[in-house]
């Protein structure tokens, strides 16, 4: 699998205008080439931010004491955290990042909670591409893991890429 | 609103999801815990223009806030039962915009028993304040044998 270095001291450009020429459009994109990634360390701060957003309230996610006699034996991530992965693993010349880029729709498998600590890595390629009543589609293919090596989720997703 | 008890469960049976009342803050809120600062969810001027044949008029909310919301119910639901969320499909039918409320529902689908474990599948949905369909689905919990 492709992968740079970890990025963990650079700071998340927020600004996805700012590399925007350095990323792939929708003609250069090679169905079935790896995309790079980076590892990313998943913090119990990152987990309990996403469910804020979502009005998540499980204490499973968020509450230590209650978690360690739950079923996981300790704090674990939502099943959807691969939201968040999706750009935390990625560099800011990846394409996903393209501003005008529109998430058709997407299916997600999952095998193991992500817990907190845990040093994620995935791969990811483009897998299809296709015209369509006039808009560009890649389908792209994920599978995130742990530093175990156990898969955590995989998915696949749509997105219409801008002109 | 049903319980998740495998045994009990029928095809028709419905589950209820949390309302969801969208903003620009919550929409920037989930820009920071998704990482994804499209300007799709950032930039009215952007915006403002054309994206092929759509024109949204405004920024619109991320579509996986949606597939977070649905994901939300699916594990309330099931958690409790010993139930595990397995998979999630979503595709998105209308844009999402400050203003809005969105709620979640599903209904169970179909049952289905394995060599090694059972299944429940369950069409989702999310509505707005109008009752149009935002977003819809399929999701997969499954009920392992030493669960109710």
């Amino acid at each position: 699998m492709a992968q740079a270095e970890s990025s963990a001291a650079t700071p998340f450009e927020t600004d996805f205008w700012k590399d925007s020429k350095l990323r792939k459009m929708w003609d250069d994109i090679v169905p079935g080439e790896p995309r790079k990634t980076l590892p990313y360390t998943l913090t119990q701060e990152a987990i309990a931010l996403y469910c804020r957003a979502v009005g998540e309230t499980n204490p499973l996610y968020l509450d230590e004491a209650a978690a360690k006699a739950g079923p996981h034996g300790g704090l674990v991530a939502p099943p959807a955290i691969h939201i968040l992965l999706m750009f935390a693993c990625t560099p800011a010349d990846d394409w996903m990042r393209s501003p005008g880029t529109v998430n058709a729709g997407q299916s997600w498998s999952y095998n193991i909670p992500a817990r907190p600590g845990d040093t994620i890595t995935l791969q990811a390629r483009a897998l299809d591409k296709f015209i369509k009543r006039e808009r560009l589609f890649v389908v792209h293919d994920n599978v995130f893991f742990n530093q175990h090596g156990d898969v955590i989720c995989s998915g696949r997703g749509q997105t219409i890429r801008p002109m | 609103m049903t319980s998740a008890n495998f045994d009990a469960l029928k095809a028709g049976d419905t589950i209820d999801g949390p309302a969801f009342a969208v903003s620009r803050e919550s929409i920037r809120l989930f820009c920071d815990a998704s990482l994804d600062y499209n300007p799709l969810h950032l930039d009215d001027n952007y915006m403002k223009g054309d994206f092929g044949k759509t024109n949204f008029g405004g920024i619109i909310m991320h579509g996986m806030n949606n597939f977070g919301l649905i994901s939300r119910m699916l594990t309330d639901w099931a958690t409790p039962a010993g139930a595990i969320h397995r998979r999630l499909e979503t595709r998105w039918l209308k844009p999402v915009k400050p203003g809005d409320t969105i709620r979640p529902a599903g209904t169970i689908k179909a049952k289905q028993t394995t060599a090694k474990s059972r299944w429940v599948l369950v069409d989702v949905a999310v509505q707005n304040q109008r009752g149009e369909t935002v977003a819809a689905g399929e999701a997969m919990l499954e009920f392992p044998a030493s669960a109710n």
